[in-house]
């Protein structure tokens, strides 16, 4: 992962006990290869491979019958990605919209479960009891599979369901969560007398970028895509949490102290003194943030399959479709390169932004990492499961 | 490009189809039957609403076995076209398989249905319009194995509530709207219809309009007929006399329809087995859908029995889609599902066993199937997605989406 | 809860704060803990609600959604759930997931090992692959992964469930950060005693690793037990449903009309245990970081 840096040819720095044992280095390189084949062959045929294959699909014209690597099959170079990119039509249409719906769950999804994340462990690092048991609660959904937290939100947030009912308890009449499709900022600008949401104005919906008025664009998420935004926030909060409360275990206490004793009250001390160590963390939590949001899939082909008016459709599910669906596997295959070239741009772009900011504290930090190398390494394990 | 263990196999059933065909000489005919001594074995993916039916359809299944010495693996998809998608693609399609109509045209575009009508002799005794249903570019398909049509239906407590007798159902979208409204209280509304081209459409049909024209080569979505459809629904829409299930807080009209939030609603024969099994105390009448400006008109669903270009045993799965298309199999497979034979010479059976369904049966002379061309499906999702803004939307904006999107589709 | 905040400011050790700043430190800590209890609430009710409608009725789970009472208590869902293949799910997720654990700890380990201490031809280039690897979004290989599967002739067969999963990036970057991060003179020692390097891998190496390898164990069971894409795509035979993709067939309303919540959040119950005992087992390997650093400070 690109978060983690890793030091690239540690060995060279430790310097060998018996340099003239060639024969001994030559076992070295053939057991080296046969070490690491097994993974190399099977990373190769699942992954690197099948990359290949799904890029030439993605210049055909292949609909799903036999084998795409024949010469039946025809091709059309970037038809398919300038279907989806630059040509006006339903297909462009809907791949925008299946975009605009992410970026906006991004949008969401990665500051909240940030906040809550970092505000949890903050609040759980200080001298309170029952931690662990805190602790425990706030991260098992992480661990529990989307598709059973999935079936219990369908029950929490249907029509009548205990969502509802709980807001019922305080007057508030609740929406039919899973089928509403109003965007949330065509609501908000409703409420607040900007415009009226059933009467947009035309100078917002006359004309817009690539395909979609600028009305549609500035939906904000709808009511249904808000019911997921609040399940992923709520399943993935924990995990991110559980860096945080590593990472702030690990700002050394003398520094905090002598903050105290300086006379800096809370908010200083977190701005000068434990922000500043819980820089990386905050890195590679929105890093994996971005990289996870982009690929929401799971709980839309659990929950919503896009319903309703396709205001939860995603880029990933709706390349699954149109494959396994509608068998346009071609432009299927376009929509995830686009996808990928999607989060390698927004998490290259998110680097950047983030190291300039901080190219002044970067010697401090990456001295710091080398002290936290150990518990780094144990943080990348979360990642590792997700 | 396949494994060994994979080709070998695949041969193998290929040698006993090759084998089987021989064994039937040239083709397929109506004597086959007593001639073949081989077997095959043959795999047939079907969608099933339940238990009930999945049995039903095991038994005439079992009883084919019998009769023809071959073996079929009945599968039940939960998700039927991505699994017929899956199979395509992987090469290993099921030699017979559900199609429902509105996917017709892209499967035979795509090349994977095998046309087995013309080996048929009784294709008369079919519904017409029903096997225009399975027809693409002038060749027919496949046999469709039942079928169903919308009809309007109405909640008798309410209805005398109302005032109303039997001589006020209606007959035209003027005494509709009017029984609609006198229907609408502040618990229940006049009318709940679906959001979708399923429901909605049958409008566009009773206006003399539809999405495509006669031999389903143009787009006429952007029509007067179409545009008067969804102004009619749109002015009902906005008066609160109509409504969508969502805006009632119901998964479907059905739901709507039972729960008492709807006095009428309308949708098809599905809805007898879902009254009996949810809401058995609420007594209602089915009547055939009003007269619009066009005429009659309702909608026809209906799935055939589909066999794969590239199955392994052709014969026999045309064998086995021609058994379960057959009169005895089709009566007993219509019985307890809900759904209506597809063979006009079982009609009068039928309704003497189940009189309530007439207005159903009745449709079945002017039902229009659903859009039948390849690329259509995805236009016609949109065009449900903007049906939900309809009562304050604009019906030409949708219109002219819609035709610009469908044209792109059928034009290529 | 109040009764307890006095305690530990009290037993405070190091420094003990002015006492000006004594009355706003146990506001602030009084806060934390609605804080905490709120998010507890928010935490564990949906499994409560989830445990309790499991043995409702259908039509109790469906007018009274928030009440944590079932009246009556039935364990009809779970009879009607075992009356589906939810059997047979288990069997097939259990084995998947056993397949993908043991495939991935050994073969991640070795490479593991090799790229942190072997030195041969072409380890930089692997090791830059494999971060690389770990980078590609998985979600993209949706497709690819059904191409390939289909090409070799093993789609909708056992091996095309688990042993894709067995390749594993992020696994090898976890172990060759671990065996860089032990001492190398123990197995030098064995090196130079003469035994060859999967000895001293075998022997040596991964008795020491331990740690690392129990939580790659949780972190691949985890991880298999749970997925659901590569499911979809691997397979279509019913036969080879797994617990997530068979689970998942229950919404689409396969056994019937109507909400049948009980039948639902008992099957997502039953599938969630397996998980749920690994964690509370093994919880300290799941934050282990955490407690890592606490026994620091």
């Amino acid at each position: 992962m690109t978060a983690v840096p890793a030091p690239a040819g540690g060995l060279r720095t430790r310097p060998r006990r018996e340099p003239g044992r060639s024969s001994a280095r030559a076992g070295q390189g053939r057991a080296g290869w046969a070490f690491t084949a097994p993974q190399v062959v099977l990373i190769g045929l699942f992954v690197l491979v099948p990359i290949l294959m799904a890029f030439w699909v993605s210049l055909t014209d292949w609909r799903g019958r036999g084998s795409p690597f024949t010469g039946q099959v025809g091709f059309v170079g970037f038809d398919n990605y300038a279907t989806i990119l630059t040509e006006p039509g339903l297909a462009r249409q809907d791949f925008m919209t299946a975009l605009r719906n992410n970026a906006w769950y991004v949008l969401l999804v990665v500051p909240l479960q940030t906040a809550i994340a970092l505000g949890l462990a903050l609040v759980l690092n200080s001298r309170i009891r029952a931690k662990g048991f805190f602790r425990t609660a706030f991260y098992f959904p992480t661990v529990t599979s989307s598709v059973a937290i999935s079936l219990v939100f369908i029950f929490l947030f249907t029509g009548g369901g205990a969502v509802n009912g709980l807001l019922g308890l305080v007057g508030i009449d609740g929406p039919n969560w899973f089928s509403d499709s109003r965007g949330l900022v065509h609501l908000l600008g409703d409420g607040l007398g900007l415009w009226d949401a059933a009467n947009p104005p035309a100078a917002l919906t006359d004309g817009g970028p690539l395909g979609l008025s600028w009305w549609d664009w500035l939906s904000g998420p709808s009511i249904a895509l808000a019911a997921l935004i609040l399940l992923v926030v709520w399943t993935s909060a924990g995990g991110y949490m559980l860096m945080f409360l590593a990472a702030l275990q690990d700002v050394p206490n003398d520094v905090r102290e002598a903050a105290v004793m300086d006379g800096a009250n809370a908010w200083q001390r977190f701005r000068a003194v434990t922000l500043p160590a819980l820089r990386p963390t905050l890195f590679l939590v929105t890093t994996l943030g971005l990289i996870g949001t982009w690929q929401v899939f799971d709980q839309v082909y659990l929950i919503s399959q896009g319903n309703p008016a396709k205001t939860t459709l995603t880029p990933a599910y709706l390349s699954y479709t149109s494959a396994f669906e509608t068998g346009q596997w071609g432009r299927a295959a376009a929509m995830s390169f686009v996808l990928f070239a999607i989060i390698i741009v927004l998490t290259s772009l998110q680097r950047f932004l983030m190291r300039d900011k901080d190219a002044a504290a970067e010697k401090k930090a990456v001295r710091a990492a080398q002290r936290a190398r150990a518990a780094s390494s144990k943080t990348t394990f979360f990642q590792a499961g997700r | 490009m396949r494994s060994p263990i994979r080709r070998s196999a695949q041969a193998a059933v290929a040698v006993a189809a090759l084998s089987l065909a021989a064994a039937c000489g040239g083709g397929f005919d109506d004597t086959a039957e007593q001639q073949e001594s081989g077997s095959a074995s043959l795999t047939m993916l079907i969608a099933s609403s339940g238990d009930a039916e999945t049995q039903a359809v095991q038994d005439q299944v079992a009883a084919y076995e019998q009769e023809s010495g071959n073996t079929v693996d009945v599968q039940v998809a939960a998700d039927l076209s991505q699994e017929l998608a899956q199979g395509f693609a992987g090469g290993n399609p099921p030699d017979v398989f559900y199609l429902d109509a509105s996917r017709l045209a892209d499967q035979a575009d795509a090349g994977n249905l095998f046309p087995y009508v013309d080996q048929v002799d009784d294709v008369d005794d079919f519904y017409p319009n029903l096997i225009d249903a399975f027809t693409y570019q002038d060749t027919q398909y496949c046999l469709p194995k039942d079928f169903s049509t919308l009809a309007l239906e109405i909640n008798d407590a309410a209805w005398s509530a109302a005032g109303l007798t039997e001589a006020d159902y209606p007959t035209t979208w003027e005494q509709l709207a009017t029984v609609a409204q006198r229907l609408t209280t502040g618990t229940q509304t006049g009318l709940v219809i679906g959001d979708t081209r399923d429901r909605v459409g049958a409008f566009m049909v009773e206006a003399g309009g539809w999405f495509l024209n006669g031999d389903g080569t143009e787009a006429t979505v952007d029509s007067s007929e179409n545009l008067e459809a969804l102004q009619y629904l749109q002015t009902n829409l906005a008066a609160g006399s109509f409504r969508y299930p969502s805006g009632v807080d119901a998964g479907w009209g059905g739901e709507a329809f039972g729960t008492g939030k709807a006095a009428m609603t309308i949708e098809g024969n599905w809805l007898v087995g879902a009254m009996e099994a949810d809401y058995p105390d609420v007594g209602y009448t089915v009547v055939p859908l009003p007269e619009g400006p066009g005429g009659p008109g309702t909608l026809s669903f209906t799935n055939c029995l589909a066999v794969a270009a590239d199955s392994d045993a052709q014969d026999a799965a045309v064998d086995l889609a021609t058994y379960l298309t057959g009169a005895d199999a089709m009566t007993a497979l219509t019985q307890d599902t809900g759904v209506l034979p597809s063979r006009q010479s079982l009609a009068d059976a039928y309704l003497q066993q189940f009189p309530e369904r007439q207005a159903y049966i009745d449709g079945a002379e002017y039902a229009q199937g659903p859009v039948n061309a390849p690329g259509a499906e995805q236009v016609l999702l949109d065009f449900d997605s903007q049906l939900g803004g309809l009562a304050t939307g604009d019906p030409q904006a949708i219109l002219d989406s819609t035709q610009t999107n469908l044209e792109q589709a059928i034009g290529g | 809860m109040t009764t307890t905040l006095e305690t530990p400011v009290a037993e405070t050790p190091a420094t003990p704060p002015p006492r000006t700043r004594r009355t706003g430190q146990q506001v602030g800590r009084f806060l934390a803990y609605v804080v905490l209890v709120f998010f507890a609430i928010v935490y564990l009710y949906p499994f409560l609600i989830q445990i309790v409608t499991s043995f409702k009725t259908d039509t109790d789970a469906t007018n009274t959604p928030l009440s944590l009472l079932p009246d009556p208590v039935t364990t009809a869902a779970f009879s009607r759930l075992f009356d589906t293949d939810f059997l047979l799910w288990g069997f097939n997720s259990v084995w998947v997931s056993v397949l993908v654990t043991v495939g991935r700890v050994f073969l991640c380990s070795l490479a593991g090992y090799a790229l942190a201490r072997l030195r041969f031809r072409g380890r930089s280039a692997i090791f830059t692959a494999v971060l690389a690897v770990m980078a590609v979004p998985g979600v993209v290989l949706l497709i690819p992964k059904f191409l390939v599967l289909n090409q070799l002739g093993i789609y909708d067969t056992p091996v095309a469930l688990f042993l894709p999963l067995v390749a594993d990036a992020a696994g090898i970057f976890i172990m060759k950060q671990f065996f860089e991060s032990v001492p190398a003179s123990i197995e030098e020692a064995a090196r130079i005693d003469g035994a060859g390097t999967f000895r001293v891998f075998w022997s040596v190496v991964l008795p020491m690793a331990r740690p690392a390898l129990i939580t790659l164990t949780i972190l691949s069971f985890q991880a298999s037990w749970n997925e659901l894409p590569h499911f979809i795509v691997a397979s279509q035979d019913r036969d080879l449903y797994t617990l997530t993709k068979g689970v998942a067939t229950l919404t689409t309303g396969q056994l019937g009309s109507g909400n049948q919540f009980p039948l639902t959040l008992g099957a997502a119950l039953l599938m969630t245990i397996p998980v749920a005992v690994v964690f509370f087992v093994f919880q300290r390997y799941f934050v282990g970081g955490a407690n890592e650093g606490a026994v620091k400070g």
